[in-house]
């Protein structure tokens, strides 16, 4: 009786303990780990890479530092298929602090393709293949006037660069252009670009949103709103997946670094131990209950 | 007048803006524009100046008045300062320098670095708290107390077995199961509260369009 009651009231202390190790050792050691994709990412990235030549990829990064461990790799993979399947790139941002992680994720993924280059045509060059239109408010005007004219919404770019003089944007006029806008969020700015940018303009759209969100967003994955939807570590870890097969199947055997994938190990040794502790907290209930009845 | 006027205010732009939609005639769909790319981004920049000017006071107050945890404001009031001067005036990173010299040596301090290296770790760390909060509520609160609590209990197993490399281990449609659970019962939830939802918006909104609801006017 006495061993299950101080079982139920364990110091917190021992859980962060537990909760510590099983996420750092997986992180230090990782084990393979072969992510198999779920449907709504396999349908993302099928849409992507059959878009058409002449559509454009739109990437809103619609999040901010606090939940970049989940989506950054999202954002990463998403532009490396883009890049890899030669199709304009605008990249913007509705969340303010969301600003410093789309360069970050830019300046990552245009090196590691140009350091592969061989000849100009095959590397990515800012205002030629790609444009950081950056921030601006508030949201209901980004979204229903780059239907129109996205020049108008962001008249210079992140770096103050005339978007008007930009080769990319005579590519990228407004949504017509655009094969596809993902929204990748910890928010719900997906049903924002859902309301507006779709329901005036029907341009195809997809999220990468948190795990703990993906429950309010599978209605819109069901009802064909989103042409697919990656959801947390897992959902970034299978697009991973999918694209470097693509890649290697596309003679681009780069190995690049899959920070998804790698911190599935640390998630699911985390998963495991919270499951863990579900079962003994709900024993020690137990027990206890039928001791005092 | 006082309330008349932003009452009026509201009916007609609110009811303007939703017509908007509608109608494809471009007398309204140029003044929906000017609303939209002019009049909105005014506002917004107003409420920049609202925001900045109440932050300020809020914690110029604070220090005047010695309050508890006074000291905190100083380094929100600076860092507030030295950021917004480096962001306008200090570029974006060492290859896109702007005219404030910000760098000593090797050592840099651009926008770009200091997001990275203040805001970033920052903002991670407050977040990834939230793994252990978890973990110890989980243990102390996820009982199966009743029969509710039991069927959330069997769905946050599947969800969360289905979501790591063990739970195809131990049984190979269990991934695809979890993928169900969500697709399925839980879109047909969800549907039904995003329909009450919508229905409520729709009606508060109109309660405020009409003036019969005035909280925002402030006074309670």
């Amino acid at each position: 009786m006495e061993f299950w009651k101080k079982l139920q009231a364990i110091d917190r202390r021992w859980v962060y303990l537990v909760i510590w190790l099983v996420v750092m050792i997986p992180l230090i050691f990782p084990f393979k780990i072969k992510p198999v994709a779920s449907p709504p990412v396999q349908s993302l990235f099928t849409y992507i890479d059959t878009l058409p030549e002449n559509k454009g990829v739109i990437i809103s990064v619609d999040y901010t530092p606090d939940s970049q461990a989940e989506l950054q790799p999202m954002l990463v993979a998403l532009l490396r298929h883009a890049f890899v399947i030669h199709r304009p790139v605008g990249v913007l941002a509705m969340a303010l602090q969301g600003l410093g992680i789309g360069e970050d994720a830019l300046r990552q993924v245009t090196a590691e393709i140009n350091s592969h280059a061989r000849t100009s045509a095959d590397s990515v060059l800012n205002g030629r293949d790609y444009v950081y239109w950056g921030w601006t408010t508030p949201p209901i005007t980004v979204m229903l006037g780059m239907g129109q004219r996205i020049t108008k919404v962001f008249p210079v770019d992140y770096y103050g660069q005339k978007t008007e003089s930009l080769p990319v944007m005579k590519r990228m006029k407004n949504y017509d252009d655009a094969g596809i806008l993902v929204s990748v969020a910890a928010s719900s700015f997906p049903l924002y670009w859902i309301n507006l940018a779709q329901t005036q303009f029907g341009i195809h759209l997809g999220a990468g949103i948190t795990a703990v969100s993906a429950a309010d967003f599978y209605p819109y994955v069901n009802s064909g709103q989103f042409s697919g939807m990656l959801a947390g570590m897992k959902g970034a870890a299978e697009y991973e997946e999918l694209l470097e097969q693509s890649m290697v199947k596309r003679g681009m055997d780069w190995k690049l670094r899959r920070k998804g994938t790698e911190a599935m190990s640390s998630q699911a040794a985390a998963h495991l131990a919270i499951i863990a502790f579900i079962i003994i907290g709900n024993i020690a209930f137990f027990a206890t209950r039928r001791r005092k009845s | 007048m006082q309330k008349r006027l932003p009452l009026i205010l509201v009916l007609v732009t609110g009811i303007f803006g939703a017509v908007a939609f509608f109608i494809p005639h471009h007398t309204v769909q140029s003044v929906d524009e000017t609303f939209r790319n002019d009049v909105q981004r005014i506002i917004a920049a107003f409420s920049l100046v609202l925001g900045l000017g109440s932050i300020l006071q809020h914690h110029l107050t604070k220090i005047q008045r010695k309050a508890e945890n006074w000291q905190y404001s100083w380094i929100t009031v600076i860092t507030l300062f030295v950021s917004g001067i480096i962001g306008l005036f200090g570029g974006i990173d060492p290859t896109r320098p702007g005219i404030l010299p910000t760098h000593i040596g090797g050592f840099s301090f651009h926008i770009q670095t200091l997001y990275m290296n203040m805001m970033v770790p920052l903002a991670a760390t407050m977040f990834s708290m939230l793994a252990f909060f978890m973990a110890s509520a989980a243990y102390r609160a996820f009982r199966a107390r009743n029969f509710s609590a039991t069927l959330l209990l069997a769905a946050a197993f599947v969800l969360m077995l289905g979501a790591v490399p063990l739970g195809r281990m131990i049984f190979h449609p269990l991934p695809s199961f979890a993928e169900w659970i969500l697709a399925v019962p839980n879109t047909a939830a969800k549907r039904g509260i995003n329909f009450g939802v919508q229905l409520g918006i729709l009606a508060t909104s109109l309660k405020i369009l009409l003036g019969i609801e005035r909280g925002w006017l402030g006074g309670g």
